[in-house]
């Protein structure tokens, strides 16, 4: 179980610290040390919206709050299974929908077959973000779809960038991955071994 | 402050025997002078907007007393061996201009160098010494109104956080900035009891303030209460300051909450806010055309929020 030392820290990094552990390690819960009460009302009110159920001990001045994994609604997507240990972290950033410059339709051909042949990374590929014109890859007839529904139902975490979505007026539209904001984006770009920018 | 004796004097209309939000001092049979200082350091990173807020909150006390502010001068600390003096500029450009539409004119100010940047006002107003509002004069049967939508304090925590979008931190700044002007204005026409502005002790604190010493109770209808919808959410995920709980503990034995009231709202309703709207409490008939009043005359979000009750023990009961 993860372990969170966040006393000392001024609101609201320790919510954001339980947050970014959640991240890595989605289903085997946590435990936060915070040094005052307001942390720690907080952090349990965080764990509580995200499904996990929360024991507090007292621990001289010293709160310690456990949070393990409740009944996950239905709704929520499943955690992706963890990496072996040894096994490095990689992460791919697609900011547009097409590979290169020159030629709009080489490009297409070039990132349709960039991201089938991805799965050749075997288990470490560990995320697939989508920003800006990339988010098209992840709407109702984009060329890959398939491929990259077949990935998240291996338990690859597809995030797109849902600032983009909004942008482009394709909130309802996507088919595949997470919704998620730039915290979550620049959190997994901080635990990845490898990150690669397409 | 204990263990200091405050000499007054008969001209002392609202002063440190039952401290309000402003000074209220008699010169002749119709006029009275407020008095207020306010000053914090900054509350958003955009030095002109952080100007502005302080301008709306210094000014806010007078208009809470049911007076027209006239001048203002500027306190500023400021560390100016480690920050551009053009951000100083900017933020008293945002106080300036806040206190020209308000139709304050600035008059002087004061500025020492400090390690952490600091900025606020003190205001001067005038009022007729029997039209003073205070918190003090709850009425049983009168209907409580509030002029702005909380949960400030719990936004400005999850931009901290970087969970708030752009527009939103815009519409929370542009909401602190926003003058009680209007609203006071407004009032005057009506049979107000009390009044006071909603700030650091959120709208319970501040409600429980007007209840203590009156010998009536509240209720608070919970849903009524206008509230920015991002503050529930972002309550529910913890992202709550401390602020808040402390303003709970220190009224928790005056309270009661239905268990329908979900625990996000409860926390909202302690939210400590910067610059908030007016709480007032007004003769039960006058309530509805009071508020449309307030919603014809630019104050949107005015809404009826409770009522005050003959029971003597002094609870805030909230449904």
């Amino acid at each position: 179980m993860k372990e969170i030392d966040a006393r000392s820290l001024a609101c609201p990094a320790p919510v954001l610290q339980t947050k970014a552990a959640l991240q890595e390690n989605p289903s085997t819960g946590v435990k936060v040390v915070v040094d005052n009460p307001a942390s720690q009302q907080n952090v349990q009110r965080f764990l509580e919206s995200r499904g996990f159920k929360t024991v507090l001990a007292q621990n001289g001045a010293d709160y310690l709050i456990q949070g393990h994994a409740g009944d996950v609604p239905a709704d929520q997507p499943q955690p992706a299974p963890a990496a072996s240990e040894d096994a490095q972290k990689i992460m791919v950033l697609c900011a547009t929908d097409r590979m290169g410059y020159g030629d709009d339709e080489l490009g297409l051909k070039l990132m349709v077959s960039f991201l089938r042949t991805l799965k050749e990374m075997g288990d470490e590929l560990w995320r697939l973000v989508f920003v800006n014109n990339g988010v098209y890859l992840t709407i109702d007839g984009s060329p890959v779809l398939d491929d990259l529904k077949a990935y998240e139902a291996e338990g690859l975490k597809i995030m797109v960038c849902g600032t983009c979505l909004t942008h482009f007026d394709l909130l309802e539209q996507k088919q595949v991955g997470e919704t998620t904001n730039m915290l979550d984006i620049v959190t997994a770009m901080q635990l990845a071994d490898k990150m690669i920018n397409v | 402050m204990c263990g200091l004796s405050f000499p007054t004097d008969e001209n002392v209309i609202v002063g440190l025997t039952r401290a309000d939000d402003a000074g209220v001092y008699r010169i002749s049979d119709d006029l009275a002078l407020i008095q207020t200082v306010d000053f914090f350091t900054p509350i958003v990173d955009d030095p002109y907007g952080f100007g502005q807020i302080a301008a709306a909150n210094a000014l806010s006390d007078v208009y809470a007393m049911g007076g027209t502010p006239r001048t203002a001068m500027n306190l500023v600390a400021f560390p100016i061996k480690s920050m551009d003096l053009g951000i100083l500029r900017q933020i008293i450009q945002g106080g300036l201009d806040k206190l020209t539409e308000a139709e304050v004119v600035l008059i002087g100010g004061h500025s020492v160098e400090d390690k952490e940047l600091k900025y606020g006002l003190s205001v001067t107003g005038i009022i007729h010494p029997q039209r003073v509002l205070t918190k003090g004069n709850l009425r049983s049967g009168d209907r409580l109104v509030i002029t702005k939508p909380i949960g400030t304090g719990i936004i400005n925590t999850a931009i901290k956080a970087a969970m708030a979008s752009r527009a939103l931190e815009d519409t929370v700044t542009r909401l602190m900035a926003t003058l009680n002007r209007a609203a006071a204005r407004i009032m005057a026409d009506f049979d107000i009891s009390a009044c006071t502005d909603v700030t650091g002790f959120g709208l319970l604190g501040h409600l429980a303030e007007m209840v203590t010493g009156s010998g009536c109770s509240v209720r608070l209808d919970s849903g009524c209460v206008p509230i920015l919808a991002e503050a529930l959410e972002f309550a529910g995920m913890g992202l709550i300051p401390a602020g808040a709980y402390k303003n709970r503990d220190f009224r928790a034995c005056m309270l009661s909450f239905d268990a329908a009231v979900p625990r996000a709202l409860q926390d909202v309703l302690f939210d400590p806010q910067t610059s908030g709207g007016l709480l007032m409490s007004v003769a039960e008939a006058q309530a509805g055309s009071l508020v449309s009043a307030l919603q014809n005359g630019g104050v949107a979000d005015a809404a009826q929020v409770g009522a005050v009750t003959s029971d003597p023990e002094e609870r805030i009961v909230v449904v």
